[in-house]
This record gives C-alpha cells, sequence and structure tokens, in this order.
C-alpha cells in the first residue's frame, strides 16, 4: 500500500471517527447486570473493600431512599389528605379573587406568555434532541417508581358505606390486605406498565449504537406530551371542583367545568400555532432578528399584560388629546430634533455640555419636587432624564444620515412606548377586585419577581460597573449601598418599606404598599445582581480593556461592546441563581400582608368553612409549583451557557 | 517605492523627513521605582525602529506610553505633532493614528473575527457597515486568512489570531504601529508568518515601533535599533553597526548572551 493510499484511508476513517462523536453524546451502555455490578456494588476495582464498601453504601442509602419514598406515598395518597381543598382552590390560588366577569384578561394574559413561548420556542436554535436510550431510561425510571409505588404505599383503609373510614378498637383505620390493594390500583398499574413496556420496546428492538444515533426533536416532543396532557381534560374524569363567586361545586366523577377545558385548549391552539409560525421563521434569513423582535416583546409583555389587559384603564381621551398626546409629541419631536442636532458631525465638546446640562436638568426637577418648588408631570421629568441619557450616547452615532437615524428612530420608538405605557397606569382601572392590589395568588407573585427582575438587572450592571469603575467617588457610593444593602435582612427592608417609604416621599408621589414592597425587592436584589455581575467583570483580563483603548474606543463604547457582553456572559450561573432567589423570596409578601400565592395557601385556604385548618397539601402543591419553575429556570440556564460558550474562550 | 529604497537611508533622506514619534526625556514611575528615566528619541516618518533590551530595561513601559496606555510623568512625548496631555481630545487624536498590536493578541473572544477588525472602524472612525466589512475583508486577505473572517477567535491558531489583531490594528489606518513582542506568545513555527505580515507591512512605508527578540527581523527589517537598559536608552543605531560594532559595553555584553 503506497503511502498516498494510506493518507486517503485514514482521512475517511478519521472524517468518520468525527462524524460518529457528534452524533453520541452518551457512553456505550454496559449490560445491565455489569452496569450495576461496577457503579453499585464496586466490582472491578478488584479489590474485596472496595466490594463491601460499595454494597454497605448502596443498601443503607437504597434503604434510607425507599423509606422516604413510602413515607412520601403515604402522605400524598392517605385517606386524611384534603386535596380537593387545592383542586376546588385552583383558582384563588393562581388570581385570587379576581372578577369572573373579568377573567377572560387572565387568559388572555396567559395566551400572550403562551404565545410569545411558542415563537421563541419555534426560532430557537435546538440542539440534537432527545436520544432513544434518554427516553428509554427515562420510562424505565418513571414506570420503576410507579411500581414500586404500588408496592411501597400502605393498603388503603376500608370503608363504611356512608364513606366514612372503619376504625379499629384503637382508633386505628382498618386496611385492606396486600393482594387487595395490588388489585385495587388499576390505573397506577396501568402507567408503569405502560411506561416500562415502552422502555423495553425501545431497548430491546434497537442495538446500542442505535438507542445513542437515533434522536427525537426534544420541543415537538414537549410539544405532543403537553397536548396529550391538555387533550385529557376532555376524556379524562379529573372531576370538577370549582370555588367562583357562586360558591363550591364538588364533583368528582366528572370533567373540568368548560370553563376550564375551553380556555387551555385555545391556550395550547395559541402556543401551538405561535410555535409553528417560530418554526416558518426560523428559515428565513432573517431568523436573528426575528429572535432580537420577540426577546423584546417579552420585556414588554409584562407591562402590556399588567396595564392594558389586567387593569383595563379607562381612558379619559378628552384629557389625553388635550395633555398627554401634546407632551409625548413634544418630547418626540423636539428631543429628536435635539438629538439630530447633537449627532452632527463635528459637533465636538458643544454636544457633551448639552447632554450634562441635560442630566442636571432632569435631576434637579427631582430636587424641585421635594423641596415643593414647581409641579411637573413625573413622566415629563423622566423623559427629561431620558433625553439626557439619549443625549450623552449621541456621540455614539455621529455619522452619514443612516447612522444618525438610528438614534432617532431609538429615541421616537422608546419615547412611544413609555409614553403610552404611563399614560396607561395612571389611569383609573375598570377591573374592580375586591382587595388593594390588582390581583393575588401565584399571579402577584409573579408579576412582583418579573418587574423584580427588569428593573434590578440594570441597576444592578450599572452599581457593579461604579463599583469598579476608576472614579473613587462612584466606588464609594456603590461600595456603601451595595455592603448596607447586604447586611440588611430582606425582611426588615421589606416592613420599612411597606410603611414607612411614603413618610419620606413628597406628597404626591405615593405608592402603594404593593409597589412599595416591590420597590424593597428590586433594590435588595440589584445589590446582590451587582456583586455577581462584578465577578463577572473582574474575570475580564487587562487586555481586554488596553485593546479597547488601543483602538480608541470611548469608555461607553468599551463598556457597551466589549465588557459587559463578556462579564454577563461569565455570571449567567449566578444570576440566574439570584433571579430563582428573587422568585422564591418573593413568597415573604405574605408576612407583609399581599395575598400571594404563600399566604392564599397558608391563610385563606384554612380559613375556608368546608376546608378549616387544611394546610399541608397547600403547602405541598405550592411548593411544588415553586420547585417546577426554579428549575425550568435552571435547566434555561444551562442550555444558555452552553448556547454561549461559557468558558470556552 | 521598491523595496531597496525603504530599507536603506541616506542620513539627508531622514533628516528631510517628517518626525512621526518625539519622546523627549520622558520619566515613569511606578511608586517609588523609576521605570523610564529620560528617554529621549525620535522616530521619523516611515521608518522602522526596533527596541531591544533585557527583560525589565522598560521597553513595554515606553512603548505603551506613546498611546497613553500608561501615563508619563515627566517629559514629553508627541505623536504626529499633536502633544499627549491630559486632554482627552488629544489622547483620541493620537489613540486614532497609532495602532498597537501586543504580545497575548487580546481579540475580542466573544465576537467573530470580522467583528473584530470592523468594531472601531463604525464606532470610532464612524465608517458605513458595509465599507468597514469590505475593509475588514481586504485586510484578512492582505495578512493571509480571508477563509477565517466569520470564525470566532478561539478557533484560530496563535499566529492566525496575530495576524487578525494586526489587521485589526490597521482597520483603523493608522500612520504608526507599536508592536510589543508579537511574537513572543507563539510556537517557533507561527512565528515566521507573522514575521512576513510585519515585514510585507515595514515595505509597504509604514512608521513601525516593534519591541522583539527576533534577531533575525531586526537585522533585515529595521532602520534603527534602538538598544534600552534598566529605563535608558544605551546606544542606537543601524543594524549593521549594532550587530557587528557596537561601542556600549553594555551593549556588547547583552548581544554576547543572546546571539
Ligand atoms: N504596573 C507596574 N507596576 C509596577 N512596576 C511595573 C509595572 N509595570 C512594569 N513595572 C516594572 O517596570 C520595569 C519595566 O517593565 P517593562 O514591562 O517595561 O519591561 P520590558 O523591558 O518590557 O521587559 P520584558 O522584556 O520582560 O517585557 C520592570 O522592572 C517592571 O517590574
Ligand atoms: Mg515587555
Amino acid at each position: 500500500m503506497s503511502m498516498s493510499q494510506l493518507d486517503a484511508e485514514t482521512t475517511t476513517i478519521l472524517a468518520k471517527l468525527d462524524a460518529d462523536k457528534a452524533l453520541r453524546p452518551d457512553e456505550p451502555s454496559l449490560p445491565v447486570g455489569e452496569w450495576m455490578g461496577k457503579n453499585l456494588f464496586g466490582m472491578g476495582q478488584g479489590s474485596p473493600w472496595a466490594v463491601v464498601r460499595s454494597t454497605l453504601l448502596t443498601v443503607l442509602f437504597g434503604l434510607l431512599a425507599l423509606f422516604s419514598y413510602r413515607g412520601f406515598l403515604n402522605f400524598v395518597f392517605s385517606e386524611e389528605r384534603r386535596w380537593d381543598a387545592v383542586r376546588t382552590n385552583l383558582r384563588l390560588l393562581f388570581t385570587q379573587a379576581y372578577p369572573d366577569e373579568n377573567y377572560t384578561r387572565v387568559w388572555v394574559t396567559v395566551a400572550i406568555v403562551a404565545a410569545l413561548a411558542g415563537l421563541s420556542l419555534g426560532l430557537m436554535k435546538v440542539g440534537r434532541g432527545l436520544s432513544m436510550k434518554r427516553i428509554a431510561t427515562w420510562c424505565f425510571a418513571w414506570g420503576g417508581l410507579i411500581v414500586v409505588g404500588i408496592l411501597l404505599r400502605e393498603a388503603s383503609a376500608l370503608t363504611n358505606a356512608d364513606g366514612s373510614i372503619q376504625l379499629d378498637v384503637d382508633k386505628q383505620p382498618i386496611r385492606e390486605g396486600f393482594i387487595d390493594k395490588l388489585g385495587e390500583r388499576g390505573t397506577w398499574w396501568v402507567l408503569g406498565l405502560v411506561l416500562l413496556v415502552i422502555g423495553s420496546v425501545i431497548w430491546f428492538t434497537l442495538g446500542d449504537l442505535r438507542r445513542r444515533t437515533t434522536f427525537v426533536p426534544a420541543i415537538p416532543f414537549g410539544l405532543v406530551t403537553l397536548g396529550l396532557f391538555i387533550s385529557s381534560v376532555w376524556w379524562f374524569n379529573w372531576g370538577n371542583y370549582t370555588f367562583t363567586d357562586d360558591g363550591f361545586t364538588f364533583d368528582p366523577g366528572n370533567k373540568v367545568a368548560g370553563s376550564t377545558q375551553m380556555p387551555w385548549t385555545l391556550i395550547f391552539v395559541v402556543l401551538l400555532v405561535a410555535y409553528l409560525i417560530g418554526q416558518f421563521l426560523l428559515r428565513s434569513e432573517r431568523a436573528g432578528t426575528f429572535r432580537g423582535v420577540v426577546n423584546g416583546l417579552w420585556l414588554l409583555a409584562p407591562f402590556v399584560t399588567f396595564w392594558v389587559v389586567l387593569r383595563g384603564p379607562v381612558i379619559d381621551w378628552s384629557h389625553v388629546l388635550s395633555t398627554h398626546l401634546p407632551m409625548a409629541l413634544g418630547f418626540i419631536v423636539l428631543g429628536g430634533a435635539l438629538l439630530w442636532f447633537l449627532t452632527q458631525p463635528g459637533i465636538g465638546e458643544k454636544g457633551r455640555i448639552i447632554a450634562v446640562a441635560l442630566i442636571l436638568f432632569a435631576l434637579f426637577n427631582w430636587l424641585a419636587a421635594f423641596m415643593g418648588w414647581y409641579p411637573m408631570l413625573q413622566k415629563a421629568r423622566l423623559s427629561f432624564l431620558f433625553l439626557g441619557l439619549a443625549a450623552a450616547i449621541a456621540p455614539n452615532f455621529i455619522g452619514d444620515a443612516k447612522q444618525r437615524l438610528k438614534l432617532i428612530y431609538g429615541w421616537v420608538g422608546f419615547m412611544t412606548i413609555f409614553h403610552i405605557l404611563v399614560t396607561i397606569i395612571n389611569t383609573p382601572s375598570s377591573v374592580e377586585v375586591p382587595t388593594e392590589d390588582f390581583a393575588g395568588g401565584f399571579m402577584i407573585t409573579v408579576y412582583v419577581a418579573v418587574f423584580t427582575m427588569i428593573f434590578s438587572f440594570p441597576l444592578g450592571v450599572v452599581l457593579a460597573l461604579a463599583r469598579t469603575s476608576r472614579l473613587p467617588l462612584f466606588r464609594m457610593l456603590s461600595t456603601v449601598y451595595i455592603e448596607v444593602i447586604r447586611g440588611v435582612p430582606l425582611i426588615t427592608l421589606l416592613f420599612f418599606f411597606s410603611v414607612f417609604v411614603n413618610l419620606f416621599l413628597p406628597e404626591g408621589m405615593e405608592l402603594s404598599g404593593l409597589a412599595a414592597v416591590t420597590v424593597a425587592f428590586v433594590l435588595f436584589s440589584a445589590a446582590y445582581l451587582a456583586e455577581n455581575v462584578r465577578g463577572g467583570l473582574q474575570a475580564i483580563r487587562r487586555g481586554q480593556y488596553e485593546a479597547s483603548d488601543a483602538l480608541g474606543l470611548t469608555t461607553v463604547q468599551r463598556t457597551m461592546f466589549i465588557v459587559l457582553p463578556q462579564g454577563l456572559r461569565v455570571s449567567i450561573p449566578p444570576l440566574v441563581g439570584q433571579v430563582i432567589a428573587t422568585f422564591k423570596e418573593t413568597s415573604l409578601l405574605a408576612i407583609v400582608g399581599v395575598f400571594d400565592f404563600l399566604r392564599i395557601a397558608r391563610d385563606v385556604i384554612p380559613a375556608q368553612t368546608e376546608f378549616l385548618g387544611v394546610k399541608q397539601e397547600n403547602l405541598l402543591f405550592i411548593s411544588a409549583v415553586y420547585f417546577i419553575v426554579s428549575y425550568s429556570m435552571s435547566k434555561y440556564s444551562q442550555r444558555l451557557e452552553k448556547q454561549l460558550g461559557v468558558g470556552e474562550r | 517605492m521598491s523595496i531597496s529604497d525603504a530599507t536603506t537611508f541616506t542620513s539627508d533622506e531622514m533628516a528631510s523627513r517628517a518626525d512621526m514619534i518625539i519622546s523627549d526625556g520622558v520619566d515613569k514611575w511606578y511608586g517609588d521605582f523609576q521605570a523610564l528615566k529620560g528617554v529621549t528619541a525620535t522616530i521619523k516618518e516611515r521608518e522602522v525602529v526596533v527596541v531591544l533590551g533585557p527583560s525589565g530595561s522598560g521597553k513595554s513601559t515606553w512603548i505603551r506610553c506613546i498611546n497613553r496606555l500608561e501615563q508619563h510623568q515627566g517629559g514629553r512625548i508627541a505623536v504626529d505633532g499633536v502633544e499627549l496631555t491630559n486632554d482627552t481630545r488629544n489622547i483620541e487624536k493620537i489613540r486614532r493614528e497609532v495602532g498597537m498590536v501586543f504580545q497575548g493578541f487580546n481579540l475580542f473572544p466573544h465576537i467573530t473575527v470580522l467583528d473584530n477588525i470592523t468594531l472601531a472602524p463604525i464606532w470610532v472612525r464612524k465608517k458605513p457597515r458595509g465599507e468597514a466589512e469590505q475593509l475588514g475583508r481586504d485586510l484578512l486577505e492582505r495578512v493571509g486568512i480571508p477563509e477565517q473572517a466569520d470564525k470566532f477567535p478561539g478557533q484560530l491558531s496563535g499566529g492566525q489570531q496575530q495576524r487578525v489583531a494586526i489587521a485589526r490594528a490597521l482597520a483603523m489606518e493608522p500612520r504608526i504601529m507599536l508592536f510589543d513582542e508579537p511574537t513572543s506568545a507563539l510556537d517557533p513555527e507561527m512565528i515566521k508568518e507573522v514575521l512576513d505580515v510585519m515585514k510585507e507591512l515595514a515595505r509597504s512605508g509604514m512608521t513601525m515601533m516593534v519591541v522583539t527578540h527576533e534577531m533575525g527581523f531586526a537585522r533585515e527589517v529595521a532602520d534603527r535599533i534602538i538598544f534600552m537598559e534598566s529605563g535608558e536608552i544605551v546606544e542606537v543605531g543601524p543594524p549593521e553597526h549594532f550587530f557587528t560594532n557596537p561601542t556600549e559595553d553594555r551593549t556588547k555584553l547583552f548581544l554576547s548572551q543572546i546571539l
């Protein structure tokens, strides 16, 4: 064989190996017996001690796991559990006393989220998907858990004809025999065995290599699973339990109410259609742009759903036309003209002076408000500040008309959205909710968490930049702020804000209780975010700053294009950790008197005459919801990390 | 201009050229340690100067003072007729005229090779994106890696990264290029590809100030060699004189150690 032939052959072999490696993420499977021997019983290390040690640990922890599992099942499925308290009060838990006649607004909100989620999923750059091996393993695990669960759980208590539980002399429930118990749990048997059978079919019809190299796209797989689940409201007797303004309904032998079936079905359709649209857009060349637009919509969604959908503002058109509209147009047109002027080539020092003057004027407006010198709409004060900031970044847009227009378009778009949203906030709501807040339950938990994230993130980034700044004043202020906030328990801050903050505000600037505690959450979360971001910023090597300076980038440009993108990327894991923490910490709302998710579960439901004192069930349920949301976020962050290639520079 | 034009000068010709970099009695302290002690030299238009010296002699410090990555505390520095003072406008002006290539490349790892090159032209020179991208691709062609435009820096070899760094600096269309040990972090087989690019640049008439330990390069390309030690310029001269017939004892010692 000549040298060149060998080369060609080697090349093809190598290419094949590479292709193979790309397709094979999972390790080759060992036969089951061997796997257990190696991983559970320490075999194959050639040492009898390893075998004894591993076997002992496996048996010990295995028993511990089994006992905990049995305890958990006995608790959940015990006859004493009042799960109907949760099922009946689902609406209360999620939206509290949001009025029935306006409930469509809630569904629209969920549908908007579903539409955005569908678009995002459709536009996602997807990886390989789930391998058959993974799916089979998953089926085995869940099927196994269910069957083991059936065997482990104690037998059901016998009941009398009237439904009450038969008790023995010690007042303990009389339970049925083992065989009866096994025979009774029909649905669970079906579910467990079906999963085991599916797993086995996949496992034994496909060879090891095929198992590992056949992939099912994860998102369609997930959507089909979700679709099946949602469709079950039409064909499975989940039981109809409701609690509305009209009172309680208990109807165990029936399907869920039509007022639940329809919205969820529609929402699923919205999700599906949005996903398909996303898939269609993904094929186009401008998929990246669409992705950006969808991300922008996500950012807008909390505001839009909160104010436009949930509050249904009653707009006084004559007032809007006479004051709000002219003011908005003034800022848009005159501000735009000023920015056009500031981006002309050769504006030089004059531009900076104007920008600084505007920012000082904007800040002075607040001072004037505190001192009561002259009145001005809050909206106008904010607009001046935004104009000052826009003027400050204007030098980056100096250039030809195209370059300059970018800033103008940005200004017009931002101001339009800002003025519309703020005008809507300031008008009274047509939705009359019995409590002080616009809603309660899970909805308020989510809104507080989302707004906290939206506002604390920029604040945290600014604090981090200030803390790493070269200017000692910035550094000091930011350090003091961060250290003070981090040295105070969140709950203290919440009490302080819910009780005292209005005493410090000038007249006409009152905050509602909920707004006040949200501010507290923002301030608190920002301090922690700042520290996480600072960690990321400090991981950036000095050479990056030097290269940017040597190229002549300004400090703002260096921060925007070089420092922040890299710093934030490094800090994704702690940032998501902080977001999850914030989400869970919103449960402190219950303590300062807001009817949040936790408070409904802990205080409201146990006070209902039907479910007096029922607490554990609700708490377990909301824990599960908290867990599902947190776990999804953590999974998403892992995905994001991989996508952005954190760590591989 | 032919190659011989750019590499050999008569002293008359030199004298008639404009001064690009003037360093006049530059002092620099780090705490109470004086890293530069009255460094005085003038670099002419289209001249290639190689700065040699033992480690810690202040070569990097000096070259970094010229585009204000370090701030000098005594003496004066003027670049292309603009004096470096605390006036940020002057610093901006000088940084636009001066490109710099670092020992560690310092490419931006989170954006593509092409974006690395076009970032400053777009945002500092205010070039339209299309024009900047064309320029970027041309420069990649010039440094010999047009096919790497859409990769990320981390996917390139060291030699390729350094060539991108050179292209990035050139994209600002500087009149002066500073090189601080551009090949010291490279494996031997990649040094040549970078030096070749630098030679081509020298031939094209770029004013260059190069800190390097590549004696072959110094001998072949330099118009003048500046030898530094302990923060001072010890000896200055054309390569043929410097390598064969140095006057100072310290220079002789240095040469005997490295050659
Ligand atoms: N940031 C700094 N703080 C304190 N001392 C410094 C700093 N930077 C450099 N020095 C000192 O200044 C002197 C000159 O350093 P410089 O980096 O300029 O040397 P060099 O000639 O480039 O050496 P090398 O060939 O090793 O790169 C050295 O003694 C160094 O320790
Ligand atoms: Mg050095």
